[in-house]
């Protein structure tokens, strides 16, 4: 579906789509940090084994669409539907029991635990009778689950503090992959990173999708990374979806145009009388 | 021992070999002191060695079984305080009341003894008082978003003020006690010469276990060392740090009765209780827990405590002049963190573990 005429302020808004194997679909979700309107009536939809790659301007709502999608805060308005069903996560728990876990841009790791601790925090293995950690079954199985998706970190019980920032990133990737999630939402995940660790993140979803069980929503900031790693590409522009196109589809031209005409845009209206609203 | 064996047959090998095994020699006790300092309590036991050996070879009174006995009080009580405050520290946060809650506690224990509840019960009251001390605490601190420096800074003295108000700051004698005999109840709680050494020891020994090898200790040191991380991983942050409060609060309680039995008599001294608070915490901090959290150990606190124990004991057999006494108390500490920090910076380079 190609993107809907622009409105009277000038803009493309995407209005609710579907796909027949949607696992997730956002429909009309708004947020407002008192008089911060974060997110306006935005909606996307995910297919089952797609990475969708979320693109936009800082503050424009990309860190408060997955918070809300990963249960840590909750909209204001709107409706979420996840294999179909009303979805309404009231924690970060709740969603990962129904399959949805996130990769911060924070990383969300303990620099002070070993990596096997993060890799199963807040889903540890305990014995049984006694509630002791099971230490050496997670670190077993941590080291399985890294062998899985090709991540080689020599040593687990060594604090993450230690370890570089690709070899960060990887773990808190393997560590939603590893939580059995089938839709895993990653905030930057090359944010801050060399051209090889990039690679290495880059090369590991590559493997996971495909696998093809895993839906992805990854937020990113470089065009090229987008293209290469993506289905699908969304732009997110002052809290709605402006453009929704495959990324076949599309080009780093393509995207660099629509997010320059916005700041032109922005430049007129700010010298302009105030333009008829949306 | 074999090393030591290879080093002396060499009189018939090649002359080559012999600096070869006594760098292997110096290589292994190096491995061997670096494996021993890596135990974040390496530093703060041999700092305590020191201290110890130097008091030992300068008074021929320190290095007695009596002396030990006498060294008890000091260390003990402070330990148990120094256990719960660790698990505070880790979370990144600070309980000052805890000096109010020693104060407060055996006065709930006589008032509750009083109102004719059996000794037992009167005492688990005693505890669930000081527990909801902690919670209090908790709320404030987690839940209300106080910084627990202020919250705890308030307590302590709401608490103190509390406890002169109950007990009209008159001293009382401790249920259960018998200035004349000594009661099974009484040798259990504190008057026993081991008892309160047990006590620290047990809960020291349960602290560090559950630290090091349950869920809570993990849940601990990930709030205190990234909260907001702890929190994205669905860790319900407010829960550790009140849980952590009430256990600090509890040690609290327990120490102000087992001080109040041992002395068979309740005093309401903010300024001892005042005194008590700090040595606990620089017990904590002197046994390498960071103030800032994510980083700690129970053992090291009751290390630390020790370390202090010897230090006023010491300096009170060397006869060093009472009003000198805080002066070279507080010089020692200051020296002995400076050692440990070097130590530990050591330790880092080694390179072997956190």
């Amino acid at each position: 579906m190609p993107p809907d005429a622009p409105n009277t302020a000038g803009e493309h808004v995407v209005a609710p789509q579907s796909a027949a194997d949607d696992v997730l679909r956002v429909e009309h979700i708004a947020k407002r940090f008192g008089p911060v309107v974060a997110l306006r009536d935005l909606n996307l939809h995910v297919r089952k084994g797609e990475v969708l790659g979320l693109l936009g301007d800082n503050g424009a709502g990309k860190s408060t669409l997955m918070k809300i999608i990963c249960g840590f805060q909750r909209p204001d308005e709107g409706q979420m539907f996840l294999h179909g069903e009303s979805y309404e996560p009231h924690s970060v728990d709740s969603a990962r029991k129904l399959g949805i876990d996130a990769v911060y841009q924070d990383l969300a790791l303990i620099d002070e635990l070993s990596v096997f601790h993060n890799m199963f925090l807040n889903r540890e293995r305990v014995q049984s009778p006694v509630p002791f950690l099971a230490n050496r079954i997670m670190r077993k199985e941590a080291r399985e689950a890294l062998d899985d998706i090709g991540v080689n970190i020599p040593r687990l019980n060594v604090p993450v503090a230690r370890l570089s920032g690709g070899q960060r990133q990887a773990i808190a990737v393997a560590r939603t992959v590893h939580s059995e999630a089938d839709i895993l939402l990653l905030d930057e995940p090359l944010a801050a990173m060399g051209a090889k660790e990039g690679a290495l993140i880059l090369d590991l979803i590559a493997r996971i999708k495909d696998e093809g069980r895993v839906s992805m929503i990854m937020v990113l900031h470089n065009y090229v990374h987008v293209l290469t790693a993506c289905d699908r590409v969304n732009l997110i522009q002052d809290g709605v979806i402006t453009l929704d196109k495959a990324t076949a589809e599309t080009s780093v031209e393509e995207l660099t145009e629509i997010v320059v005409e916005e700041y032109r845009r922005a430049r007129r209206a700010a010298n302009a009388p105030p333009a008829t609203a949306a | 021992m074999a090393v030591e064996t290879g080093r002396q047959t060499p009189a018939t090998e090649p002359a080559e070999k012999g600096p070869g095994s006594a760098r292997a020699l110096g290589s292994g006790a190096w491995t061997l002191l670096k494996r021993f300092l890596t135990l974040r309590e390496g530093s703060v036991i041999v700092i305590t060695l020191v201290t110890a050996i130097y008091f030992a070879a300068t008074t021929d009174r320190f290095a007695t079984v009596d002396n030990f006995k006498s060294l008890l009080p000091y260390f003990a009580p402070v330990a148990i305080l120094a256990a719960g405050e660790v698990y505070l520290m880790i979370n990144g946060e600070i309980d000052l009341s805890i000096g109010a809650v020693y104060l407060f506690a055996p006065f709930m224990f006589y008032e509750f003894h009083n109102g004719g509840i059996p000794l037992i019960a009167a005492l688990v009251l005693a505890m669930v008082c000081a527990m909801a001390v902690g919670l209090i605490n908790g709320l404030f601190t987690a839940v209300v978003g106080i910084n627990s420096f202020i919250t705890t800074l308030g307590m302590l003295l709401t608490i103190e003020g509390l406890t002169l108000i109950i007990s009209h700051a008159q001293p009382v004698d401790t249920p259960g006690t018998d200035v004349a005999k000594q009661t099974t109840f009484a040798s259990i709680f504190g008057q026993g010469i081991y008892s309160q050494l047990i006590w620290a020891l047990v809960i020291v020994a349960v602290l560090q276990v559950v630290l090091s090898f349950t869920r809570w200790g993990l849940y601990t040191v990930a709030t205190g060392g990234n909260r907001l991380g702890a929190s994205e991983a669905g860790i319900k942050v407010r829960v550790v740090i009140i849980r952590n409060f009430i256990i600090c609060s509890l040690c609290a309680g327990i120490v102000g009765v087992l001080e109040s039995v041992r002395t068979s008599s309740v005093q309401p001294d903010p300024s001892g209780a005042n005194e008590v608070l700090f040595d606990a915490i620089s017990a904590a901090v002197i046994g390498g827990t960071l103030l800032a959290g994510g980083s700690g150990t129970v053992v090291g606190a009751l290390i630390g405590a020790l370390f202090l124990g010897i230090l006023r004991d010491g300096l009170i057999i060397k006869g060093v002049n009472a009003d000198y006494l805080s002066f070279y108390l507080g010089l020692a500490i200051i020296i002995a963190m400076a050692a440990n920090t070097y130590v530990g910076r050591v330790r880092k380079r080694s390179g072997v573990a956190a």
